[in-house]
């Protein structure tokens, strides 16, 4: 028995059609049985030239676009938006809209983490965590759905401000949903964090180091998972976040599970933030008037929000003579966290991928735009 | 640091090769020569004033006059952010990789050479990956590329 | 005891029209086998429902409301609708492969019940080697999951075939050793003598301490790994596999698998009930309605176990099943075989 025993590698197309690739990405994976050799990821698939649509229209009409760039967190994608052509113009939007957009981001963050929650876990294979996630956030939704009529793509925040004012149902909504998701979320924790079969799927499973991630330009909860204490909202204060008390959880190892940890806190924190905002919530206007024929003065800018998936960029060029943007660039945080999956997915199983991609927690239309 | 000492930071010590632009509003911009962008990123990079550890964007510009490549960087350690910009002719336009400084600018190029035609040199891995592999329509980012309202994709 | 009662009064019947012996023996097998294919039938659609509703209160969800109560109906349209869809054979498949693979899992799942006991003296054919025949039997499940994934010819069917064909092979031993406690103790390997010899509650194999409850968990575990479901159904794990071994097919072959599945599930709750709870064993109630209600609880514990937990990665699907499960069924089979010698708790 001094011959080896002969293996071949070979190759398999996992995409884009495929359950757990969160879309239409497609992995080429150059296999040796169950390990992965190599993942080459292909992208492309929901290619919808956004940017190239924005160039086209004019500042306001962009934001339904800006809906689509990432649909899990419309809000903070119309958000960023804004805040760019907000700096861009120097305009600053009255307080209770910036109230609003807090409380309203926040919960938008807390929903996006619930879809993660519950694609995460159903991606390793536990089915009932996924309806349990998008019970609560069928609530959030709800709320939305009161203030702008809309569930999906809001196109609720403005530039200026936003759109409409809450109802008056909409506070009690909200103190009740305040109210009972602690306990939502410690429900999630029981079904997941101290099951052995959790644990060993995700402990120790695609290890992203810090130095690696700042390279590749990872950003949001992964980032912070990997021991990075880094977040926008605090080292990079926009809005009012300057004014709310919250902590920053952070990973030690960089692996799944830290950034499951990492997430699952986050939303309690999310939640801290809608509490101190809607305390704080003064009355007022909310919107500030702009000029029916809008033209920011020429210049530029990059602003970056955090959004549930990272640093969610806007570069805005404005030429000064036009209603429409020169030029619009959008960064999402997917966009870095896939291209730093092939490095750590490779020499783990097939199902450790999986596991990878669920909790970079990737989202297609983000990459492609 | 902010931004007034920033901006003198680096016009100090890069005096000659980095000008200011008046075009950013809130962070500097500032503008560089294209065969000095390597050095400049290396520089920053190592740099224990700035360590811009960050890389966050790379998006290529038609102004319709010329190229820009505008390079948004940050420092996560000491919370440091400004852009830098390179601006090229139409004609030969191409670009250093900075992927030996921070290697995740590597799909920020390719988008940059597949939607503008800007050459990265030394990039190692320029193929299509947002347009079709087979594409052969001209580069959809450019301004002069007259959208229409359907594109047929090129047969495979 | 072979026979039940109206098959008895069946067979003597037959016997006294002058048939051959041979004639009478093969229409009685046969109307007992449609039976048994009946019964079996009527079972897994039942199951497929109730999987379907317990998942769904679960997840706090109602599941099929629409058709018939509950959606009782559910499972019977979804099977005429799965009849009428069209074949489809992909063009690289190897063809007879391909096409025996549903057939051998389906005959695989039913050939079982030979030997079940369903109440008291509610079985076919008392086999005295019953409970070897089914360990035999069930393990043909695998041939036609190998079978499966070779002559799709697909990547992800062969591996969801190959991982199955570890996974059931690995599994099978702890199984085994833990059955093999059980049989120590009854002296015998035919259904009915090991449900006899646990006439009394306490004598029932689960309460036989310490041996009992540990040979029932592991027999459990591998028993879940068995019949393929979470936390062990690597073999058609959706998020890595697609759909694994049986991802090509469709139409009535889909469903057969989708049904020899099911029925694995019910034997893996019946066998289970019979070595360790007692099988039909109980006061006031008929003896068949014994062993249903007992079955149909440990089909309950499975499908809990299927939507509540995730799954696990194959390797340490392996190290469980080794490292862990085998070492402990040797131990107890050690254990139960000295209680065994030394009279320890032998009521």
């Amino acid at each position: 028995m001094s011959a080896p025993f002969r293996t071949e590698e070979f190759l398999v197309n996992m995409g884009p059609h495929h359950p757990s690739t969160h879309g239409v990405c497609r992995f080429l994976l150059t296999m040796d049985g169950e390990v992965v050799v190599k993942a080459v990821p292909y992208i492309g698939y929901l290619h919808r030239a956004l940017e190239r649509i924005c160039e086209n229209r004019t500042y306001h009409q962009c934001l339904p676009v800006l809906d689509r760039f990432e649909y899990c967190t419309s809000m903070s994608c119309e958000y960023a938006f804004c805040l760019a052509t907000e700096k861009l113009a120097g305009i600053q939007a009255p307080e209770r809209a910036e109230y609003l957009r807090v409380i309203m981001l926040e919960l938008n963050r807390i929903a996006s983490h619930l879809i993660w929650y519950g694609t995460t876990s159903l991606d390793l294979g536990a089915v009932t965590p996924f309806l349990y996630g998008f019970r609560e956030r069928e609530d959030i939704l709800d709320l939305f759905e009161m203030t702008c009529g809309q569930r999906l793509t809001y196109n609720y925040i403005r530039i200026g401000g936003v759109s409409r004012d809450i109802p008056p149902e909409f506070i009690p909504k909200l103190k009740e949903f305040i109210e009972k998701f602690p306990r939502k979320v410690d429900d999630y924790e029981k079904l997941l964090t101290e099951n052995p079969i959790w644990i060993v799927r995700n402990k120790n499973v695609g290890i992203l180091s810090k130095e690696l991630a700042l390279g590749y330009g990872v950003s949001g909860p992964a980032l912070r998972a990997s021991g990075v204490k880094f977040d926008l909202r605090r080292d990079d204060p926009y809005s009012l976040y300057d004014r709310f008390e919250f902590d920053i959880p952070t990973g030690t190892v960089g692996d799944c599970y830290d950034r499951y940890l990492v997430r699952m806190e986050e939303m309690r924190q999310s939640l801290r933030i809608v509490k101190q905002a809607l305390e704080q919530l003064p009355a007022g206007d909310i919107k500030t008037k702009l000029p029916p024929n809008f033209k920011p003065p020429k210049g530029e800018v990059y602003s970056r929000i955090e959004n549930s998936r990272g640093e969610m960029g806007i570069y805005i060029q404005s030429a000064g003579d036009s209603k429409k943007p020169l030029r619009v660039k959008m960064r999402g945080g997917s966009y870095n966290q896939l291209q730093v999956m092939p490095e750590i997915v490779k020499g783990g199983k097939i199902a450790d991928l999986v596991a990878v991609m669920a909790s970079m927690d990737i989202i297609m239309p983000e990459v492609d735009r | 640091m902010d931004k007034a000492a920033l901006t003198k930071y680096i016009l100090d010590k890069f005096a000659g090769k980095v000008d200011l632009l008046d075009t950013g509003k809130v962070e500097p911009v500032f503008r560089l020569e294209s065969d000095f962008l390597l050095e400049f990123c290396r520089a920053i990079n190592s740099d224990e004033t700035l360590h811009i550890d960050f890389l966050c964007n790379i998006a290529g510009v038609d102004t319709g006059e010329r190229f820009e490549v505008v390079y948004s960087v940050a420092s996560v350690k000491n919370r440091i952010r400004f852009d830098f910009k390179i601006a090229m002719a139409y004609e030969n336009a191409e670009v250093e990789s900075v992927q030996s400084v921070w290697p995740g600018a590597n799909w920020h190029e390719r988008e940059v050479w597949e939607l503008y035609g800007i050459n990265i040199l030394n990039h190692g891995n320029l193929t299509r990956f947002l347009l079709p592999d087979n594409w052969d329509q001209g580069y959809p980012m450019r301004k002069n590329w007259d959208a229409p309202d359907f594109v047929r994709m090129p047969e495979s | 005891m072979e026979i039940a009662g109206i098959f008895k009064y069946l067979y003597e019947k037959l016997a006294s029209t002058g048939l051959s012996q041979a004639w009478v023996d093969i229409i009685s097998y046969s109307v007992a086998a449609l039976i048994v294919f009946g019964f079996l039938a009527v079972v897994a659609l039942f199951l497929v429902w109730w999987e379907r509703k317990i998942s769904a209160h679960i997840q706090q969800r109602f599941g099929p409301m629409r058709t018939g109560w509950h959606g009782w109906l559910q499972t019977i349209v979804d099977m005429l609708k799965l009849i009428q869809k069209e074949d489809i054979t992909p063009a690289t498949a190897d063809r007879p492969v391909f096409y025996w693979a549903p057939i051998v899992a389906f005959v695989a799942a039913f050939m079982a019940y030979v030997t079940i006991p369903f109440g008291a003296g509610l079985i076919v054919s008392d086999l005295n080697i019953g409970i070897l025949y089914i360990i035999a039997i069930t393990t043909f499940t695998i041939i036609s999951l190998l079978m499966a994934g070779w002559g799709s010819n697909n990547k992800y069917a062969l591996l969801g075939g190959m991982r199955s064909a570890a996974q059931v092979v690995s599994y099978e031993v702890p199984m085994v050793l833990a059955i093999l406690s059980v049989v120590l103790f009854a002296g015998s390997l035919s259904m009915v003598q090991i449900v006899e010899s646990q006439a009394k509650i306490y004598q029932w194999y689960i309460f036989r301490l310490p041996f009992g409850p540990i040979a029932f968990i592991i027999y459990l575990i591998a028993g879940t790994a068995e019949s393929n479901r979470t936390p062990f159904d690597l073999p058609e794990a959706e998020q890595e596999l697609v759909a694994g071994f049986n991802v090509e097919y469709s139409g009535m072959k889909f469903a057969m698998f989708f049904f020899a599945e099911f029925v694995n599930m019910f034997t893996i709750a019946a066998i289970g009930t019979t070595l360790f709870l007692g099988g039909w064993q109980g006061p006031w109630l008929p003896s068949w309605v014994w062993f249903m209600l007992k079955t149909l609880a440990l089909v309950f514990v499975l499908m809990w176990f299927r939507w509540t937990f995730p799954r696990l990665r194959v390797d340490q699907l392996m190290e469980f099943s080794w490292k862990f499960l085998l070492p402990v069924s040797f131990a107890n089979l050690i254990i139960a075989g000295w209680m065994k010698y030394s009279k320890w708790f032998n009521w």
